[in-house]
């Protein structure tokens, strides 16, 4: 366990969970809380690359725009679901496309 | 190093917990955790003030956010749709995110055997404001998008009242810039407190049914 | 001191328009008067330039993205000063003309702040010596010319005929981009100059592959053979922005952009024969579909697409100061004449010229100015575009195919019977309609004076004008000749007497039309097909309706299933992620 790092598969762990429940869940809140999954799982791949080459500062940087940019989906992800439920009267991803098939 | 490796498993197990909690709430309790965690991890790798603000904003912020939401659109029971079809049948999900995951192992195992020093924190602020500067513009616009965007999405009556407009077959309206600004701003405070009185007695309803 | 010129030049009409649309509909007045201002200002720093002019960069403009795609500079040279002079000149006159002509229409602000802002971005083009910025220019002008000509937007004809405009214009842009990133992957600059002087360094299948690519976009922005189609339906615009864009600077854009570039291209087996062949077909079909039109304002389109095949031709055979020296005199009498249109379309209130006849009484000053236009369209002595046209055909003659030149000879013989057709049938003759007609008014006329003017002078400019682009163009190579030397070189040549000859044989065969209306029998299925374009715009129709019976098939992939799309995005990421685990 001492020569593999760890870190990395926190990474990949975080990546794939937030990839599986992208395919798979129905609501669209937990969507959003999937997608923050993902996120915080680049977020990490960020510093960590920055702490690997040395330039934490850079690496920190990106991760703050990051954070900003995914607070900010996250945000309107949800004024969003609250409009969904509005109108639809219900958060399944299946009842709220209108899409002619 | 046995700190990493806690940490790490924590990690883990809430983000999976997140996403099989059956009731909203938990999972955004449970994302709360996750993002406690990877505030810790990355105060371990080296970005102190990256992790302040990631557990203020993530686990602060994010999680009011989401309560907020799950408060004003109700809970659904998720349990009664378990017999439905999924859209993606679970092994194919299973396999599609499986292979891109070893797909990005595959891509970046030379850098996996590098144990992970903890560098020593140094300057931010130059590397933010000189070398990034244009992703710190490109946050402030991403932010004033966002406001814009939220306060579009909860406003309610001039969407209503264009819909009625075009139903009755009037003209198209003309927006001249000069029009449009005054009006909307000064309705919003009012318009919210009204709007939520709504989907309560629906939920009372629901939840006696 | 350049800087702050060319930053005026460019700026100035952006501000303009900022400031119309800030003013906003309920004050006409201030709209009317800050458009003038803001136009005419662009139009003094555009002359201002004019004595400083440098063959070098002068101005650069950095910006905060690392440099990665070069500086962002601007050179104003002679072909980009000229260039700049005309479109601000012009349409400063343009902006005169509208406050006539737009007088008590709707929505003004977005009128002049699009017309403004056209002409703020005309300005960038021909100065900037950056590819990528050049690209920008570029589909800043082809949106300004859609909202222009989309401008009454409740008329399906005019949006129809925009959004035409549009498509095929960013046709073409793909082509000037195409050739700016082959440039930029193979020698690392986006810079014009580098380009123009290392451009024998790319391999030849790139090389070929730009070349065509700008052909392509000039073709399409100028409204060339194949894409010629766009100009006569773009004429739902108002007249004002007809004459703006369709006649003095947007569709020059085109020949700029061969005559820019012509130092690297001109050894690319067969381009410079296509360019010419190009000019040539644009030259003879426009010139039949304007014989067989009856709205006075697609006569006028249809001879601007034959205008610049002239250009075109010219740049082919490589006479650069000729197809130049035709640009400005064309941009001052083919505006001369569109705003000369507007003039009797405004007074009359339609298009139509079979409803038109004997307006040359109740119209004088229409009927002047129109008169002037229509010679120098035609070729005929004094006038600009006498010798304009005479240093064109000259050229073609010494450096192109004899067969080219002859079908060129041919077309300005046709370009003077379908002038003198249109004359004649507008001014001339019996009235056919009874409707009042008003003559043109205070501001028409301020916009109409100096243009006619214009036309009967500017030839005296050709030995200053070849002299400054000799000077600031080192890698075209231009022979300077004072204006004496030009007119004495034309009024010697044999050709110029059998060109004269031709346009006499034109004005003849309009005059005996009786007679000749015997011998016309096969003509009437030449005429016929003129009037479908010859099959032009079935090919349109057909590649629109491909394209959406295509998109309707397409459209069972998209069910909007969150889940679904991700599957996509997967999918997608994975073949990327492949790919380049691959490459590695």
């Amino acid at each position: 366990m001492t020569t593999i790092s760890i870190v990395p598969i926190a990474i990949i762990g975080l990546l794939g969970i937030g990839l599986y429940a992208l395919l798979v869940v129905r609501n669209l809140i937990k969507v959003i809380v999937a997608l923050q999954i993902l996120v915080k799982g680049a977020m990490l791949a960020m510093v960590a690359a920055g702490s690997i080459a040395g330039k934490t500062e850079v690496g920190a940087s990106m991760a703050l725009t990051v954070i900003v940019a995914d607070t900010i989906v996250a945000v309107v992800g949800l004024a969003l679901a609250v409009q969904i439920r509005r109108h639809f009267g219900t958060l399944d991803v299946r009842a709220i496309s209108t899409l002619r098939r | 190093m046995m700190v990493h490796v806690l940490i790490v498993v924590g990690l883990l197990v809430s983000a999976i917990q997140a996403i099989r909690a059956q009731r909203l709430l938990h999972s955004a309790l449970w994302l709360a955790v996750t993002s406690v965690l990877v505030a810790l991890e990355m105060y371990l790798l080296g970005a102190p003030e990256v992790a302040a603000i990631e557990l203020s904003v993530g686990a602060g912020l994010v999680t009011v956010l989401f309560v907020f939401a799950i408060n004003i659109s109700g809970e659904e029971g998720l349990a009664g749709e378990r017999p439905a079809p999924l859209i993606v049948p679970r092994p194919v999900a299973g396999i599609l995110s499986l292979v891109s995951i070893l797909l990005l192992i595959w891509m970046n195992l030379d850098i996996l055997g590098v144990p992970v020093p903890a560098g020593e924190p140094l300057s931010i602020r130059s590397v933010l404001w000189e070398n990034r500067m244009v992703d710190v513009l490109l946050q402030v616009v991403l932010i004033f998008a966002g406001v814009l965007g939220v306060l579009g999405l909860l406003a309610e009556k001039p969407a209503a009242e264009f819909q009625s407009a075009a139903l009755r077959g009037a003209e198209p309206v003309h927006l001249s810039f000069s029009e449009e600004e005054p009006e909307p701003l000064p309705d919003h405070d009012v318009e919210l407190e009204g709007v939520q009185q709504e989907p309560v007695p629906a939920l009372a309803q629901e939840e006696s049914r | 001191m350049i800087q702050t010129l060319i930053l005026l030049v460019i700026c100035l009409p952006w501000l303009g328009a900022l400031l119309v649309w800030w003013a906003g509909d309920s004050r006409p007045r201030l709209q009317h008067g800050l458009a003038v201002v803001f136009s005419a200002a662009a139009g003094v720093a555009a002359i201002a330039l004019i004595p400083n002019t440098v063959g070098k960069e002068a101005a650069r403009l950095p910006l905060p993205a690392g440099g990665v795609f070069g500086w962002f500079s601007f050179t104003p040279d002679g072909l980009g000063v000229f260039l700049t002079a005309v479109a601000a000149v012009i349409g400063c006159l343009a902006v005169v003309f509208s406050v006539d002509y737009m007088r008590g229409e709707a929505q003004l602000g977005r009128y002049y702040a699009f017309v403004l802002l056209f002409i703020g971005s005309m300005t960038g083009l021909v100065l900037t010596s950056n590819m990528l910025l050049m690209f920008v220019f570029w589909e800043m002008t082809a949106l300004c010319s859609y909202a222009l000509i989309s401008f009454y937007n409740d008329d399906p004809k005019a949006v129809a005929g925009g959004m035409k405009a549009l498509i095929i214009t960013q046709v073409g842009g793909v082509g000037l981009l195409l050739g700016a990133i082959l440039g930029f992957a193979y020698l690392g600059s986006l810079n014009v100059d580098d380009f123009l002087q290392r451009a024998h360094l790319l391999p030849t299948t790139a090389l070929t592959v730009a070349a065509f690519g700008f052909l392509i976009a000039a073709a399409a922005k100028s409204a060339q053979f194949p894409f010629q189609t766009w100009l006569p339906d773009a004429m739902e615009a108002p007249t004002p922005c007809s004459a703006l864009i369709h006649a003095a600077t947007m569709v020059n854009a085109g020949v700029y952009l061969l005559a820019r570039f012509y130092p690297a291209f001109e050894n690319v087996p067969y381009w410079r024969l296509s360019v010419m062949v190009v000019g040539m077909l644009s030259a003879l079909l426009a010139a039949l579909m304007a014989l067989a039109a009856t709205d006075l304002k697609r006569v006028l389109a249809y001879s601007t697409v034959s205008q610049l095949g002239y250009m075109v031709y010219a740049v082919g055979a490589g006479g650069i100061f000729a197809s130049q020296f035709h640009l400005l005199s064309h941009s001052v009498f083919k505006a001369l004449l569109f705003l000369a249109a507007g003039a009797v379309i405004h007074g009359l209130g339609t298009r139509d010229m079979l409803q038109m006849g004997g307006l040359g009484k109740k119209m004088p000053v229409a009927r002047a100015v129109f008169v002037i236009g229509a010679a120098a369209l035609a070729g005929l002595p004094i006038l600009n575009g006498f010798w304009s046209k005479e240093l064109v055909l000259e050229a073609g003659l010494e450096h192109g195919p004899a067969w080219i030149y002859a079908v060129m000879l041919f077309v300005a013989g046709l370009t003077a019977l379908y002038t003198f057709r249109c004359v004649w049938m507008v001014f001339y003759g019996a009235p056919r309609s009874t409707a009042h007609a008003h003559d043109a008014g205070g501001f028409m006329r301020a916009a109409l004076y100096p243009l006619a003017f214009g036309t009967l002078t500017t030839w005296l400019l050709a030995g200053p004008f070849s002299q400054m682009l000799h000077d600031s163009l080192p890698q075209h190579s231009i022979h300077t000749e004072s204006t004496g030397e030009v007119a004495l070189v034309i009024l010697t040549a044999p050709a110029t007497y059998l060109a004269l000859a031709v346009v006499g044989l034109g004005l003849l065969a309009w005059w005996q039309r009786e007679r000749l209306a015997l011998l016309s029998e096969p003509l009437q299925d030449v005429i016929g097909l003129a009037r479908n374009s010859f099959g032009f715009e079935a090919i349109n129709r057909g590649i629109v309706s491909g394209v959406q019976s295509w998109a309707e098939n397409l459209r069972d992939v998209q069910t909007g299933l969150l889940n679904w799309n991700i599957v996509g995005i997967l999918a997608g990421l994975i073949t990327v992620l492949v790919i380049v685990a691959l490459g590695a």
